[in-house]
């Protein structure tokens, strides 16, 4: 590891399903010389690409898990974070985003900004992420970088810069001129290991001319040095064109545009020279963390290697040895042997083995310096913990976690599935905070939730294929709501004589409606007239009340509850007497207070040939969706609606017959909505139906 | 409509226009003056009297023209008490639909297959159509009266905005700028719209429901709404 921060760089490579994340992975490992020969994602060999550690992502093509892997590449170090590309794991790449101080955007020459690019550049904008963009699979019929770079523009509004150009495209693509050097670079040998610099081929020197002049005008925005020789039309030194390509991509004001084909071994070596020229190293970005001991006082991190430690540990993964912890540190050194804290449970732990990933292979080492990327091994700890040295209680941001919003029940098939079954989910839940599990008491089925049918499905084939827990599934479950949508007054008295001291309590007050909260309890009594020791108890009765609602038993949320009146008794109250009359209030209240059903509405964007939008808008409408928009360029066409995600299941085989498998849809949580009323009824009539029967 | 007092500032409604269901409409200015919020204006106008609006926007995304409608709203919200915000936002939802598309994508025929789409599969019948950004420079008037004619037979109100620029002085003898002064007799209601000191936007109505009109003299508007500015 560097000692020299200004020569790491840790990156993600994010983008759009199928755009060649994972084969340029590859070419970057082949070329920075961790691996000795390339695999194809798919390829006929079988062994399948590096970076798709699991076999289920080998089988899929899709890389599902971000696995870091480290390497070198003219004196930098690079770590790199393979993203997935599907929008249901979008919790591992904001997760991944959160430890990264750049990235490569990469889209594909044909296919151009689609919908994923677009959540992932959105969450990359959240994180202020600067980046680069790649367009790959120049070598592809119908390939245009050109029109790919002008998406980049008008779709995520990024000053997308193009520092080359292409050499011939689709099967001629020869090699990319470099606008800054102004030479051509054709990528030659096998495996296109021998770069050769040349002249500009004479038909394209207008084109690189006009180009360039595109290039200067926009970064010179950022170097007033620049501007001048321009003025002074003198000759422009490279490092000068650089450093304002640098300075633009790291205010995220700029993001330059680089072109090539990783299949066809074009174009990588440039890349990786970009990442070294233009993304920031740990030292460019500020990181924040919050001081446990003094009211979450946000304190920005040091990167100093003498400082006390801070680390992240970002991702977790039940490998063949035990359980690895990714961590990024940002302060001080981690240092074998040693003892950290982790500061979400005060418990403190010793480093044992540290180790720098790649994919399957790692390598041991003694020490990891402030901004480097390395794991732990043997760590009992959740993602999103943060370490520190004993000195400091320090926590990184906390994450956000978006709720579930679906559900299903899954039932091991016999004893050994069950003992696999609750290691897989003990490792899963601890891994993915966006997937949860838990036992439905009434029915004893284990439910486990997450953030769409893919989601689940992929836990569940994860939990056959590295557990050999085999289970049934039951149907999806959406994660429905309830919420009151009046003011409603509650007075109950809650009275029992069984012999011996009885039970006496009475509460009341009113419930009211809370917009973007949960719950809130107001203690509004005076006078004694329901003993202090027994508020805490009408605060429980009613959150134990707002787990499950009476309409279709979803839990309640949205709910002020006011106590301003009551009477005890000197003998017969106790705290579960109130705890009782609380629940019996809550009861009366909420069926006054005009109780709703709430369910996950999501947005939902399908992209595919114009010619099929009419069909695609009809499916949508169908579904009770709600179409907000659609976007038409050329022959395609994108159509944005929000759908409840209840009718969303299956979406994706209806979507496949009606365009001939030529459109595709991205699905993320957006809101909860009213349930309409014809739904809200057989709702109603199934749930009472399901009531009787058990 | 319980909402239509809302937009009592909306200058549509002061003047009483845009009420036919024929009507072609046409709001121009000079760039950055409120084309865009003007035409919004119009739709919320029309939704909150309970229709519904389809909002062509020409080399748009669909989020910025949203933000356009929320932003306005916004201010409603805040001028106005209103029990139940969500319930206004979500019927202006319901009630809108917004098409984007490149330059070179929008045509007749392509407007046509879309509508009907919409229409015959009953997924969204709009009653009035505005459209932002229509390339009036680089368009004939075949052009412009091939889109009128296929309005009309789809009985749509329909507003379209035009860009005129400073340095073109070409006008058409009722006063319609470049580049619209060959086509402005194709439309009923033609309002420009022109900055004012003090920070405002004078609203100068041309035609109203085709009869020349000098209504609109004593206008003015705010710039960040398109509200009429009153004092």
């Amino acid at each position: 590891m560097k000692q020299n921060l200004d020569q790491v760089r840790n990156i993600g490579i994010s983008a759009h399903i199928d755009s060649g994340k994972t084969t340029l992975t590859e070419r970057i490992l082949y070329y920075t010389q961790r691996i000795h020969a390339i695999h194809e994602v798919r390829g006929k060999d079988g062994v399948g690409a590096t970076m798709d550690s699991m076999e289920l992502e080998k089988e899929r093509g899709i890389t599902i898990q971000s696995a870091a892997t480290f390497c070198t590449w003219k004196d930098h170090d690079i770590n790199i974070i393979d993203t997935p590309g599907h929008v249901d794991f979008t919790v591992e790449v904001e997760r991944a985003l959160r430890v990264l101080d750049g990235a490569i955007l990469i889209l594909c020459s044909v296919g151009g900004v689609q919908s994923q690019s677009i959540t992932v550049d959105r969450q990359m904008t959240r994180y202020n992420v600067p980046r680069i963009a790649f367009i790959n699979k120049c070598d592809r019929t119908g390939a245009n970088p050109y029109r790919v770079a002008q998406q980049l523009r008008d779709k995520l509004n990024l000053n997308a810069v193009m520092i080359q150009i292409p050499i011939g495209l689709e099967i001629d693509l020869q090699g990319v001129v470099d606008l800054v050097s102004m030479k051509a670079i054709y990528f030659e040998g096998e495996q296109g290991d021998d770069l050769r610099y040349d002249e500009i081929p004479a038909e394209l020197n207008d084109e690189a001319e006009e180009k360039r002049e595109e290039l200067l005008d926009a970064v010179s925005m950022f170097s007033d040095e620049l501007m001048e020789v321009m003025l002074e039309e003198q000759e422009i030194p490279e490092e000068m064109i650089h450093a304002a390509i640098r300075k633009g991509t790291l205010s995220l004001e700029l993001a330059p545009v680089m072109i090539g084909s990783a299949y066809k071994n074009k174009g990588v070596q440039s890349l990786l020279d970009a990442v070294n020229m233009y993304l920031p190293s740990p030292t460019d970005v500020e990181n924040i963390a919050l001081d446990l001991d003094n009211e979450e006082a946000e304190i920005i991190v040091s990167n100093n290697p003498d400082d006390d430690l801070v680390a992240l540990a970002f991702k977790l993964e039940d490998g063949r040895y035990g359980q690895l912890t990714y961590i990024r540190t940002y302060q001080g050194v981690i240092k074998k042997g040693e003892s950290i804290i982790n500061t979400r449970t005060g418990k403190k732990i010793k480093v044992g083995r540290l180790v720098r990933l790649h994919a399957d292979e790692m390598e041991e080492i003694d020490e990891a310096g402030s901004g480097d990327i390395v794991a732990l091994f043997g760590v009992d700890c959740a993602s999103g913990d943060t370490f520190c040295s004993k000195n400091i209680n320090w926590s990184m941001s906390s994450m956000h976690v978006p709720a579930p919003v679906i559900s299903l029940a899954i039932k091991p098939v016999d004893n050994k599935a069950q003992v696999n079954m609750s290691k897989a989910l003990n490792r899963f839940t601890k891994e993915d905070p966006t997937f949860k599990t838990f036992v439905d008491h009434e029915t004893n089925e284990t439910i486990i939730s997450g953030m769409g049918e893919l989601h689940l499905e992929v836990y569940i084939e994860r939990m056959k294929r590295e557990y050999g827990a085999e289970v049934e599934i039951g149907a999806p479950q959406v994660a429905y709501r309830e919420t009151i949508t009046k003011r409603a007054d509650f007075n109950y008295t809650h009275k029992k004589q069984t012999g011996g001291s009885g039970q006496f309590g009475r509460v009341g007050g009113y419930m009211e409606p809370l917009a973007d909260e949960e719950y809130e309890f107001v203690d509004e009594i005076v006078g004694g007239v329901i003993p202090r020791e027994y508020i805490p108890s009408c605060d429980k009765g009613f959150q134990a009340s707002m787990k499950k609602g009476t309409l279709i038993g979803a839990a309640i949320t949205g709910v002020k509850m006011v106590l301003n009146d009551g009477s005890f008794h000197a003998v017969d109250s106790s705290d579960m007497a109130f705890q009782q009359a609380s629940k019996g209030a809550f009861r009366d209240g909420y069926a006054k207070a005009g109780p709703v059903i709430m369910e996950p509405i999501m947005k939902v964007a399908v992209e595919g040939p114009s010619e099929f939008q009419g069909a695609v808008m009809g499916s949508l409408n169908q579904r009770r969706g709600m179409i907000v928009g659609t976007f038409e360029e050329g022959n395609y066409t994108v159509v944005e609606a929000e759908m409840p995600l209840s009718e969303m299941f299956g979406y994706s085989t209806t979507l496949r017959s009606l365009t001939q498998g030529k459109a595709e849809f991205t699905m993320e949580f957006s809101t909860y909505k009213q349930v309409p009323k014809s739904v809200a009824e057989e709702l109603v009539k199934a749930y009472q139906e399901q009531q009787k029967e058990a | 409509m319980g909402y239509e007092p809302l937009v009592n500032q909306n200058p549509l409604r002061v003047l009483n226009l845009g009420r036919g269901s024929k009507q072609l409409g046409l709001v121009m200015a000079r760039a950055g003056l409120g084309k865009t919020a003007l035409l919004v204006q119009i739709a919320l106008d029309s939704i909150l009297r309970g229709n519904r609006v389809i909002h062509v926007s020409i080399g748009e995304s669909i989020e910025k023209t949203k933000s356009w409608y929320d932003d306005i709203l916004q201010f409603i919200l805040q001028e106005h008490s209103i029990t139940r915000p969500h319930e206004l936002i979500e019927m202006v939802a319901q009630h809108r639909m917004i098409m984007t598309c490149k330059e070179d994508t929008f045509s007749r025929p392509r407007l046509e297959e879309r509508l009907n789409d919409l229409i015959l599969q009953d997924i969204f019948k709009p009653n009035c159509l505005v459209v932002d950004g229509f390339d009036f420079e680089n368009s004939d008037r075949s052009t412009v009266e091939d889109i009128k004619e296929f309005l009309e037979s789809m009985n749509q109100q329909a507003w379209f905005s035009a860009t005129s620029h400073r340095g073109d002085d070409r006008v058409s003898p009722t006063g319609v700028p470049a580049p619209c002064h060959e086509v402005d007799d194709l439309f009923d209601t033609v309002i420009l719209l022109k900055p004012e000191q003090n920070a405002t936007i004078q609203l100068e109505i041309i035609r109203n429901n085709g009869t020349a009109s000098d209504l609109g003299s004593a206008l003015n508007l705010d710039p960040s709404t398109m509200m009429v500015k009153e004092g």
